[in-house]
């Protein structure tokens, strides 16, 4: 499915579907992925290689700009209404429908002013761990997943759907690590103002629920749904 | 003969402001350059809606409160008694006075207790200033009870011509249930959570606690009006439809020279000055309005922020007109603070509700500044909506605006800080060792704990 496609798909779902049509978007195919090089003699290398493979493998690009590393835009955010993705009642066929949200898949380069420049590799974490706005979470180790308890926030703000990160944050937390440490080191800043991304006056809290979302860390195997291996 | 008489009611109402100043606080002293008031607040009930009565907090009873107007270089003594059921201060907002007398939260008054504010203006001070709470956790709710009034200081010798008349314009809003109480929500509601990201709002918008209020001129007439933002959150964009305004003042008083403009944008705790020139016909109309300012969240904007609200009908007399008396080009100098003496630069970092990922701690100290030095502070608001920044005690000048370096030179208390910008100021702290808030000026912010502690040594 094109990206294009995705976002009619992502449009046709109704707010608190959201979540649930998530299992439905494609990934691209496993072909364009890197596997991650054996033994540079940096670390630091290890571990930049390993955030841009899961980055490429997880198409991180498919929303937030580009095909591969080579692509102009790459990672660098909207840079046409193409881009965008409607959630909530409005879709393809219905575009003034209420409510209606436009999410605006962020610049991932770490542009001081319009990228990730401006935000530690923390808290690009907790963006993918937690789903924290970045801008709205200072710069410290989170030390709860529940509102209110720990520092979480009370209130927190999370990142808009379609941002898959209640899938993500079951990845161990270097990769997550990885993965910032690729945006913010690797990538070359490029300069794309994306306008903030709309949603309710809950910061999508209760799209967020456990409910929704299911529990962290996942529930032991096996499940009802799942068989002991013999 | 009945008509007549209307008729002459009604160009009567038409050469009279209905617009009322506050009246100005008497003056106990007879000693030269001291001026000795008496200031108590207490609940009240007044009529601040049209057929409601409302249960208030007052100074001296009314609502706004009497303004306290002192020149430079005058001692002021303030008798401060607390008549209300709870704790309070007063912050006399943009004074440069002693810690202890600064009204912070560090230093609050109890039920029943009294205390005097004692401080000294200083020479080049003359300025629009104003008086609030500032208690720990509970100013936006005094405030919003109506605990608010204007402090202004004046030159004994004005660079602007005696001739100019005066209005003081002092915004707030306010929001309130039927019976005519102020409405706060519970925090945890929807509508709670909308007041504590936003800040509170509220649709009843008042001028010196009036709603709509007439200002009358006359056709050729310049007017200085000192506008004061005393509302919690709401940012107002000024303008006067069909006229260019001529922009002369702001928080520390006048600048260098006139700047015309279209519109204002006046965030919470600002002031300005602006001199507004009769361009109308003799019984026209015209409005001071309120523009849409966009300064919320894309969450939780409000789905009427796009409109405008008239604050005050400004009346042309249905008298000729007056030859304008002569602005003067140059004003008073500003001299720029010395970036290259610079001892310090401090990094404030706005994120949700938060300064430099903290909440407010009154036993914490987050920054020390040594006295005698000058300083350069960036304000980084990572947020998707504007914060206004409100250093006390030490007024600064703006360097930059996201890397734009700021035009007008202008003496400023507080600066709206938008949506992902940055500003840098520079400041000098001169005088004063003791601890001093710094804060986002929406009142909801501030007593959530987006505030921190400066101490000077």
């Amino acid at each position: 499915m094109t990206a294009w496609g995705k976002r009619v798909l992502w449009s046709a779902g109704a707010v608190a579907g959201v979540l649930a049509v998530a299992g439905f978007v494609t990934r691209r195919g496993d072909s364009a992925v890197e596997r991650p090089r054996v033994a540079p003699a940096d670390s630091q290398m290890d571990k930049v290689l390993r955030g841009r493979y899961l980055v490429i493998s997880h198409d991180c690009g498919g929303c937030h700009g580009g095909v591969d590393p080579t692509s102009t835009g790459w990672l660098a955010g909207v840079m046409s209404p193409f881009q965008e993705f409607k959630i909530g009642a409005c879709n393809y066929f219905q575009p003034d429908a209420k409510p209606c949200f436009v999410t605006r898949p962020r610049n991932l380069t770490p542009d001081n002013t319009t990228g990730l420049g401006r935000y530690s590799e923390r808290q690009t974490f907790n963006a993918l761990k937690y789903g924290l706005r970045m801008e709205d979470t200072p710069d410290v180790e989170i030390t709860s997943s529940t509102p209110g308890q720990g520092n979480f926030p009370l209130h927190p703000h999370y990142l808009a759907p379609p941002m898959p990160w209640p899938a993500w944050r079951h990845m161990p937390d270097t990769d997550l690590w990885a993965i910032a440490a690729y945006l913010h080191r690797a990538l070359k800043p490029v300069v794309n103002k994306v306008a903030d991304s709309e949603g309710p006056p809950d910061f999508w809290a209760s799209a967020y629920t456990i409910d929704q979302i299911g529990t962290y860390p996942a529930p032991a195997f096996p499940t009802t749904n799942e068989q002991a291996l013999k | 003969m009945i008509f007549a008489a209307l008729l002459g009611v009604l160009s009567v109402s038409a050469q009279a402001d209905t617009l009322a100043a506050p009246p100005v606080l008497k003056n106990l002293s007879t000693a030269p350059h001291i001026v000795e008031v008496t200031l108590t607040a207490a609940p009240a009930r007044l009529a601040l809606l049209p057929g409601k009565v409302t249960d208030v907090f007052a100074y001296n009873g009314r609502v706004p409160g009497p303004t306290l107007d002192v020149q430079e270089g005058d001692s002021v003594i303030v008798h401060f008694q607390n008549q209300l059921p709870e704790s309070t201060t007063i912050h006399w907002h943009g004074m440069h006075l002693a810690a202890n007398m600064d009204g912070s939260p560090l230093y609050p008054i109890a039920p029943g207790a009294r205390t005097d504010y004692v401080f000294k203006v200083g020479e080049g001070k003359a300025g629009t200033y104003w008086y609030h709470p500032h208690v720990d956790k509970r100013t936006g709710y005094q405030v919003a009870k109506g605990l608010y009034g204007a402090l202004i200081v004046r030159a004994a010798k004005s660079p602007l011509p005696a001739a100019i008349p005066e209005k003081l314009l002092i915004l707030s809003d306010n929001r309130f249930g039927p019976d005519g109480s102020p409405d706060f929500p519970d925090p945890n509601s929807p509508a709670g959570q909308v007041d504590m990201e936003n800040g509170r709002e509220g649709p009843v918008m008042f001028v010196n606690g009036q709603v709509g209020p007439t200002i009358v001129i006359k056709s050729g007439e310049v007017q200085r009006w000192r506008v004061i933002n005393a509302s919690a959150a709401r940012v107002y964009r000024l303008a006067v439809p069909g006229q260019t305004l001529l922009w002369v003042g702001s928080d520390g008083g006048l600048f260098e020279k006139p700047e015309a403009v279209q519109d204002i944008v006046l965030a919470n705790s600002e002031r300005v000055e602006l001199l507004v020139r009769g361009t109308g016909a003799p019984g026209s109309e015209a409005a001071l309005v309120t523009l849409p300012y966009d300064r919320y969240d894309t969450h939780t904007r409000p789905a009427d922020w796009n409109q405008s609200h008239d604050l005050v009908r400004l009346v042309y007399a249905p008298t000729p007109p007056v030859t304008p008396v002569a602005i003067p080009d140059v004003l008073r100098p500003i001299p720029a603070l010395d970036t290259t003496q610079v001892a310090a630069t401090k990094v404030v970092t706005f994120t949700q509700g938060l300064i430099n990922g903290k909440a407010m701690d009154m036993n914490r100290i987050d920054l020390r500044s040594r006295l005698g030095t000058t300083e350069i502070w960036e304000i980084d608001n990572l947020v998707g909506m504007d914060h206004p920044f409100h250093l006390h005690g030490f007024r600064f000048q703006v360097l930059d605006r996201n890397g734009v370096p700021e035009r007008v030179r202008r003496w400023k208390d507080s600066v709206n800080v938008p949506r992902h910008e940055t500003v840098r100021l520079i400041v000098n702290f001169d005088d004063f060792a003791g601890k001093w808030m710094f804060h986002c000026h929406i009142l909801d912010h501030e007593d959530e704990g987006m505030m921190g502690v400066l101490e000077t040594y």
